[in-house]
């Protein structure tokens, strides 16, 4: 059971630096005057936190030395294992890399200021441990994509990792977030990643969420685009239990661009909610976002995307387009594209699919000679690589494949 | 090779062939014509193994096998091929990775070594020149976006990867414009071999002055109702297909 005195007891044994402990103290207030999002808030109606409120949920001991092996990734790396720091690349400097409570004085003013609205950003902001600072230089380009790895070690730990990213003008980097666990312990992991992008700076951004049977994700990525910026993300969601995405894009200025890629593979009981929300709130502003789910078993999968056109903008570019496959008669895909245009001269379109395996294509593959289960895979992994070309331009299309092809829907489950 | 005798396939109940024999050897190149809705589709597909035909009599041998007790992929590996009418794009699905697995699943069957992408681009070039495409074209998802000649020269690039004993050639020529259909003929021809038979299946004798076959046979209301040399295609060429319908309703009276 979580309860309020829990999160005040957590808050209380979080060690200094002064500069965080007032805005920690009114983070707290805020998200207890909320509490955790139930249903009947219009946003979370297909996803209840409920099942959070009964497990026996809590801070990760100190004393714990349990290391989950660390494998290898193809970049600078900075790890964590439940919320204590346990590698960090030396090969990027600390002020460009490094601890979110080292942060200067600059970039400490951004923090929370993207994520005001969300009640689970809140308890992130008030109980963080596992914070990042990327800030990366003007026009600087890091040869390195950074990997970001939270992992949960700990039967029953809470952890709220976060993460400020501040690309200065022209700056371009890969930065890739993975939200792992030990085998299948039950913990929640509620992670806030805010973004600024200067003008013409750049943020491949890609999201890793794997984690077993008891994993408990929520994640919201806040993003503001100043002119000419791009951000692209691309968000993978291969395990847990249940998980929820929110990205917030604000395309504050002219010329910003968003795309936001995602896949999802929920098979087994998995629960995937995905909310996004673009904010066109200057003019000539583009945002593409595309997303592939596929729910086998009893699985759950659901996409929200929402964008916004305001009222005084010119040529806003939006299209959104979700296609999904169900492959098990007990699985359910809901899948929502919105559009909210208050603005008469714009270009938006979206569309949004929910069907099965094409049988059609299975013969197909069959009349060449492939058996049903390699040409199943075969259609699987060719659906998802159609939201896979950052992991492409990114350089990491083979560390990411071998847990695209493990997360995919096993052959006894498939149904068509 | 392939002896069709007295088959009888119906879809959702309705009868579509109503006795079809014929006997296909190695080396062989056989026609069949006849008019939309004969049902020349759908014995291509029958033979090669699509779901949702019912068999309600008869029996087709291939090399020997029951044909129709075989998987499609069972059939594929047993040396059958089908360039469709309407080939499937696959989006997502490079060409060459189609055509990699298919002809590695191949080779496990046959007890040969699989290749590796390397010796696999090695094995595929001459192919690819045969059939005058672009090395591109490997690595675009399959058939996705493909013009209509594109998408009828890949089924051959995949029938020239695959070599069947036996190739059904459903409406090759339909949608290609008379420099493809020479590619495209020209490359069925090069790959042909003694050992090898067609079966192509037309509505126009056009194909028919590039590959020339040995046999045509006319299917009309799900029979054959008459074959003969290539000089029956000529014919047909001449006299359409209206004629047919006084032979079926003679039929019909005399059965």
């Amino acid at each position: 059971m979580i309860t309020d005195t829990l999160y005040t007891e957590a808050l209380a044994r979080i060690p200094g630096p002064g500069w965080l402990a007032d805005g920690r103290r009114l983070a707290l207030g805020r998200f207890l005057a909320r509490g955790l999002p139930n249903t009947r808030d219009e946003d979370w109606r297909y996803t209840s936190l409920e099942p959070l409120e009964r497990q026996d949920l809590r801070l990760p001991d100190a004393g714990a030395d349990t290391v989950l092996a660390i494998e290898d990734y193809p970049g600078a790396l900075m790890a964590f294992a439940d919320n204590r720091l346990i590698w960090q690349d030396t090969r990027l400097p600390d002020r460009m890399l490094g601890a979110l409570e080292d942060a200067e004085a600059p970039v400490r003013h951004s923090l929370g200021t993207l994520t005001q609205d969300s009640a689970l950003a809140q308890l992130n902001l008030a109980l963080w441990r596992e914070g990042v600072c990327l800030r990366v230089p003007a026009v600087y380009r890091p040869r390195l994509p950074i990997f970001l790895r939270f992992a949960a070690v700990q039967d029953g730990v809470m952890l709220h990792p976060r993460v400020l990213v501040v690309m200065e003008p022209h700056a371009d980097a890969i930065l890739v977030e993975h939200f792992c666990a030990d085998g299948g312990v039950p913990h929640w992991q509620n992670a806030v990643a805010e973004i600024f992008l200067k003008p013409g700076a750049r943020l491949t951004h890609i999201r890793l969420i794997e984690g077993g049977e008891g994993a408990t994700h929520t994640h919201l990525v806040g993003v503001r685009q100043e002119r000419d910026s791009q951000y692209r993300g691309l968000t993978l969601g291969l395990g847990g239990r249940l998980a929820r995405q929110d990205i917030q894009a604000m395309l504050a200025e002219e010329g910003a661009e968003a795309r936001l890629d995602g896949l999802f593979v929920a098979d087994g009981r998995r629960h995937l909610d995905h909310h996004l929300r673009i904010d066109h709130a200057a003019s000539h502003t583009t945002s593409r976002a595309t997303w592939r789910g596929m729910a086998g078993g009893r699985g759950r999968g659901i996409f929200d995307g929402r964008v916004l056109v305001r009222h005084g903008t010119l040529g806003a570019d939006a299209r959104q387009d979700s296609r999904n496959l169900l492959l098990s008669p007990h699985a359910e895909i809901d899948a929502k594209p919105q559009l909210e245009i208050y603005s008469d001269e714009v270009r938006c379109g979206h569309g949004a699919t929910v069907g099965s395996l094409d049988e059609a294509a299975l013969f197909y593959l069959a009349s060449r000679g492939i058996d049903p289960a390699t040409a199943r895979g075969m259609l699987l992994l060719g659906f998802a690589n159609q939201v896979m070309g950052l992991a492409d331009d990114a350089g990491l299309r083979d560390w990411l494949q071998p847990r695209l092809e493990a997360a995919l829907p096993k052959q006894g489950e498939v149904w068509t | 090779m392939l002896t069709i005798h007295d088959l009888h396939v119906s879809i959702a109940g309705k009868p579509i062939l109503q006795g079809i024999d014929l006997a296909v050897k190695s080396g062989e190149i056989h026609a069949i014509m006849g008019p939309n809705g004969s049902g020349k589709s759908t014995l291509a597909q029958v033979l090669a193994g699509r779901w949702g035909y019912e068999v309600t009599r008869g029996e087709a041998r291939f090399l020997d096998q029951d044909l129709l007790a075989m998987a499609p992929e069972e059939r594929a590996r047993a040396g059958l091929f089908l360039a469709f009418q309407y080939p499937m794009e696959i989006p997502g699905v490079a060409n060459v990775q189609l055509l990699r697995t298919a002809l590695n699943g191949l080779r496990r069957t046959r007890g040969q070594e699989e290749l590796d992408a390397f010796d696999f681009l090695e094995y595929v070039k001459d192919k690819l020149a045969l059939l005058e495409m672009d090395d591109a074209l490997l690595y675009r998802a399959v058939n996705e976006g493909f013009s209509g000649g594109e998408k009828k020269r890949n089924e051959i690039l995949q029938m020239a990867v695959l070599q069947p004993r036996l190739a059904l050639l459903d409406e090759t020529d339909s949608g290609l414009d008379i420099d493809a259909l020479r590619v495209v003929a020209h490359g069925v021809n090069a790959l042909k071999d003694a050992d090898q038979a067609i079966v192509l299946v037309t509505h126009y004798q056009r194909l028919l002055d590039h590959i020339l076959p040995d046999f045509v046979h006319v299917l009309a209301g799900g029979r054959i109702v008459c074959s003969g040399g290539r000089d029956l295609a000529l014919e047909l060429e001449e006299k359409g297909y209206g004629w047919l319908a006084d032979e079926e309703d003679r039929a019909e009276l005399h059965p």
